[in-house]
């Protein structure tokens, strides 16, 4: 449900408001804003919802899952009775359609009331209100409710602040009898379903509309892991001027830490995953095995890491930064649930070496407005330090309850995942395995074996070190010898890294690296806020770079 | 609003007779006065007096008092940060007490299979019991027989000159029992010297800090790397910046805040927080609770999943718990307290060389710092 990139959303993060630097300049650019929101609106009409807001007849629900309606269409009572979430049951089956969060959240049944919590998000929210009266924060509210009995099955996400009669409200609702996730947006004076979990999953709306964020058809937060990057957690308070009005928003006063979201959104992500993965093995074959297995073999989105050091009073005397260990391999996947027999410890790298590095390279942050302008730049790194891309939990989710349910033997999975390991996130190696993922329907039980063959048989051919080549080396170690074989290449292969850390080079290497894979997010459509991540000096056209098992940071060839 | 006539023992517990009441208040009163007066200026600059930390025995608190409560991940933050994966820092986490330094401590009882049956968990400051052990022994032997085991002998728990032993058989691993917090770090005078610490505002350079980070490392008042002592001063000295009076609310102490459920599965279905219990402490101030599943229900803690993984360290559980203390402000924006514009410093001690007697160290061997701001010094350390 977070930080997604919804189309009004998006003209509301990227226009920048032009201010003179006073608080008057604050307020009139929220009012900026919210005229933007509802240009916004009409941009959002313009593709696709069919015509101008105003003929979105109250009252309704309208029907648009981006990708496969052309424009709004109302939902009709029989599909209504289809949707069984608690904002259809509570709401749209009820012939209530509120317009403001605090509407939604009044209406809600008083036994949920006990169950919200909360949350604070913003990119810019570290950033010292006085020192940049001009930046536009964009501060949003993630509030989740468990509306019936239990567990959390409403999440909603809206700008914090504002007239929150034209801010974006956006839900993503629960539906137990479905067992699916509905996306809602409220658009002008009533509401669009955009879809549903298995619309991520389907070609023709796949990436598109939410589900360029719900990639997968699930909650999402990105900044899932300590410190909670740009969330309000327990590790950071999110910055407001002292006359800041969002101080006097019931919303705001009830704000909690990150740290209770991230334990929700990955129950959540766990919840969607059982149910989708026991739909589509119900009957033993698997119709689509390609769409399962892309969650082994690429990287279908990512979460983002860090070390949870403020960086800006990190001095060259102060302690080694501990590298978040998602940078260096899935730990996830081949240390927790593939269980390889390691002592790998996360690799530190001496402040005076990353400090050294933010001058070296030139690191700030900086947003551009519209026409190419700088509109803000401010020297040195995030808020916290070493921000990376890492393995996400909701591919690594997908791989844990497959080998759960014997979809993929461990075995298998620790053959392809310590194909190039040193690359938790966007190996070519491991992506180029994703052609032999049967994209026909396929009994679950010959799966893996049908894979593991077609593999075997293509490295004959092929060279040793080609992915194939890997695979198959790694298919021939004894099955009770691979979690310490692989566990020492991991040992290995950490110990030379901690190492190179320590060094001048090593480190800057590193620096490269994670710049590297920092590009590669921003061009993924999960990539919102300029301000998520830093920038540098390395030039533009600089290779992507690749982590060798020897430590070494290369040109991808 | 009058001033509190006694602060009351944490929980409102009622294990203290009228005299042990007495001295409970007398010791946390005193370590109150003692924080707002903050160390010896000669010793260490710049982190006293704590005008804007205050004594709920001795001043008022104003009419428009406001309460906030603070809370934090019981699982410890170090070991995370500094574990490869999951798994390993629940096994580190579970290993020893020494690194449960979240005010939140706890231990593992498994069946013969290994199975976990019962963690229990405690936020009990020490001195608590130091006082029980003090004014009503008999009642410190009676409860550890009632939630530890019944073969608790007196002198388990008391030396033969009569001390209690925090550090005892029943009290210091992670799979015999937790009665009390013991980890060193884990105190109730820490946890009043950090709030109290934290209540001075900080400008430097013509920059007021706000930051959780920043300010501890300016105010010296704990270790940033833990969940708790960054997150608590930040939010007391967020209240100190609106030019609030401060104080801990009575009873002082360290509460259990929550045990979220989130992604928790029984083999049942029933609802797997229906097994947590709170076994000290009055509804508002929890500082003793068990995670068990009653034997009739045909399952264990072991059988229970947390995201499809089952529940085989107490830790696991960790995750899911907050502990919290409560801080009142009062006063707002009428403090005519001004900040510091350094930070704190520990100035080097003079040390002649008849200054290292037998005294000058503790009994186990450790050098203890003449200088008596410095050695008495209830803050944190990493």
């Amino acid at each position: 449900m977070y930080n997604e990139r919804s189309q009004v959303r998006r003209a509301t993060t990227w226009r920048q408001p032009t201010v003179d630097g006073t608080l008057e300049g604050d307020r009139r650019a929220v009012e900026k804003v919210v005229l933007e929101a509802a240009e916004a609106e009409h941009d959002l009409v313009d593709e696709g919802c069919g015509t101008d807001p105003s003929t979105l007849r109250a009252g309704q629900l309208y029907r648009r899952v981006s990708g496969r309606d052309d424009r709004a269409q109302p939902v009709s009572e029989e599909e209504l009775a289809g949707l069984s979430d608690p904002m259809a049951a509570e709401f749209f089956r009820e012939n209530r359609f509120p317009v403001t969060v605090q509407e939604l959240l009044s209406g809600l049944p008083e036994a949920a009331a006990a169950s919200r919590r909360v949350y604070l998000v913003s990119e810019a929210g570290q950033i010292a209100p006085d020192t940049s009266p001009g930046l536009h924060r964009d501060m949003r509210f993630a509030i989740t409710v468990a509306v019936r009995a239990g567990q959390v099955d409403l999440l909603i996400s809206t700008q914090a602040g504002g007239d929150q009669v034209t801010a974006f409200l956006q839900v993503a609702a629960w539906d137990p009898d479905a067992k699916v996730f509905n996306f809602y947006m409220r658009i002008g004076p009533t509401w669009v379903w955009a879809g549903n979990s298995w619309d991520a999953l389907e070609p023709d709306s796949r990436g598109k509309g939410c589900f360029d964020s719900h990639v997968n058809g699930s909650a999402v937060m990105k900044e899932l892991r300590i410190p909670w990057l740009n969330w309000q957690s327990e590790r950071a308070t999110v910055r407001l001027a002292d006359n800041d009005p969002l101080r006097r928003d019931p919303l705001y006063q009830q704000v909690t830490g990150a740290q209770k979201l991230e334990l929700t959104v990955r129950s959540l992500v766990t919840r969607w995953t059982a149910a989708r993965l026991a739909e589509v093995t119900a009957n033993g074959v698997v119709e689509h095995p390609d769409r399962l297995f892309r969650h082994l073999f690429t990287t279908t989105t990512v979460n983002l890491a860090g070390t949870d050091r403020q960086s800006s009073i990190v001095t060259p005397e102060s302690t080694d930064l501990v590298l978040p260990m998602g940078f260096w391999l899935n730990q996830d996947v081949l240390l927790d649930d593939l269980g390889l027999v390691t002592q790998a410890a996360p690799p530190t790298a001496p402040a005076a070496r990353y400090c050294a590095s933010l001058a070296r390279f030139g690191f700030r942050l900086e947003e551009r407005a519209e026409d190419g302008s700088i509109a803000f730049r401010r020297p040195g790194d995030t808020f916290f330090a070493f921000v990376v891309p890492e393995a996400a939990h909701e591919d690594n989710e997908v791989v844990r309850q497959m080998l759960r349910h014997g979809l993929l033997s461990a075995k298998f999975a620790a053959c392809v995942l310590m194909v190039d390991f040193p690359n938790p996130v966007f190996s070519l190696p491991r992506a180029h395995l994703m052609r032999y993922a049967p994209t026909a329907a396929t009994k679950l039980s010959a799966l893996c074996d049908q894979m593991a063959l077609a593999i075997t048989d293509a490295a004959r051919t092929l060279p040793a070190d080609s992915p194939e080549g890997l695979f198959a080396a790694h298919w021939q170690v004894p099955d009770d010898a691979w979690q310490a074989v692989f566990g020492q290449r991991v040992d290995a292969y950490v110990r030379k890294a901690a190492a190179r850390a320590r060094t001048e080079d090593g480190f800057d290497d590193y620096v490269r690296l994670a710049e590297s894979r920092r590009r590669q997010f921003r061009a993924m459509k999960l990539n919102e806020f300029q301000l998520t991540l830093p920038v540098t000096d390395i030039p533009a056209d600089a290779p992507p770079l690749a982590m060798r098992e020897d430590a070494t940071a290369v040109p991808l060839p | 609003m009058t001033k509190l006539d006694a602060y009351g023992p944490p929980g409102n517990l009622d294990d203290f007779d009228e005299f042990g009441r007495k001295a409970w208040n007398a010791f946390i009163s005193n370590t109150v006065d003692a924080a707002v007066k903050g160390p010896d200026p000669h010793e260490v600059l710049h982190d006293s007096p704590r005008p804007q930390f205050y004594n709920l025995t001795s001043t008022d608190t104003a009419g428009d008092a406001t309460r906030a409560a603070i809370s934090w991940t019981a699982f410890p933050r170090i070991i995370k940060i500094t574990s490869s994966s999951d798994v390993q820092r629940w096994e580190r986490a579970d290993a020893s007490r020494d690194v449960q330094d979240e005010y939140c401590e706890w231990s593992v009882v498994r069946d013969n299979t290994n199975k976990i049956t019962q963690v229990t968990f405690t936020c009990e400051g020490p001195e608590y019991w130091e006082v029980l052990a003090e004014t009503n022994p008999q009642k410190v032997i009676e409860l550890y027989r009632h939630h530890i085991s019944p073969d608790v002998r007196p002198e388990d728990l008391f030396s033969p000159t009569g001390r209690y032993q925090p550090r005892n058989k029943w009290n210091d691993s992670t799979s015999h029992g937790a009665m009390h917090l013991v980890q060193r770090n884990n105190t109730l005078g820490a946890e009043i010297e950090l709030a109290a610490a934290a209540t001075i505002r900080r400008v430097i350079n013509g920059t007021e800090l706000t930051t959780e980070q920043e300010l501890i490392a300016c105010g010296k008042y704990g270790a940033p790397e833990r969940n708790s002592d960054p997150h608590i001063g930040a939010g007391v000295n967020a209240l100190a910046r609106q030019r609030a009076d401060i104080t801990l609310a009575d009873p002082v102490g360290l509460y259990f805040d929550d045990l979220s459920t989130d992604g928790w599965e029984t083999p049942d279905g029933s609802d797997p927080k229906s097994y947590w219990t709170y076994l000290r402490g009055d509804t508002e101030h929890r500082v003793r609770a068990a995670y068990r599943v009653p034997p009739e229900k045909g399952f264990s803690v072991g059988d229970i999943t947390i995201a499809g993984r089952p529940i085989q360290f107490g830790s696991q559980i960790a995750d899911f718990i907050t502990i919290k203390l409560t801080g009142i402000a009062c006063r707002l924006g009428r403090s005519t307290a001004e900040p510091q514009t350094s930070c704190v410093e520990f100035l080097p001690a003079d040390m002649p060389e008849e200054a290292f007697t037998a005294e000058a160290f503790s009994a186990y061997g450790n050098f203890l710092d003449p200088r008596p701001a410095v050695s008495s010094r209830s803050s944190r350390v990493a």
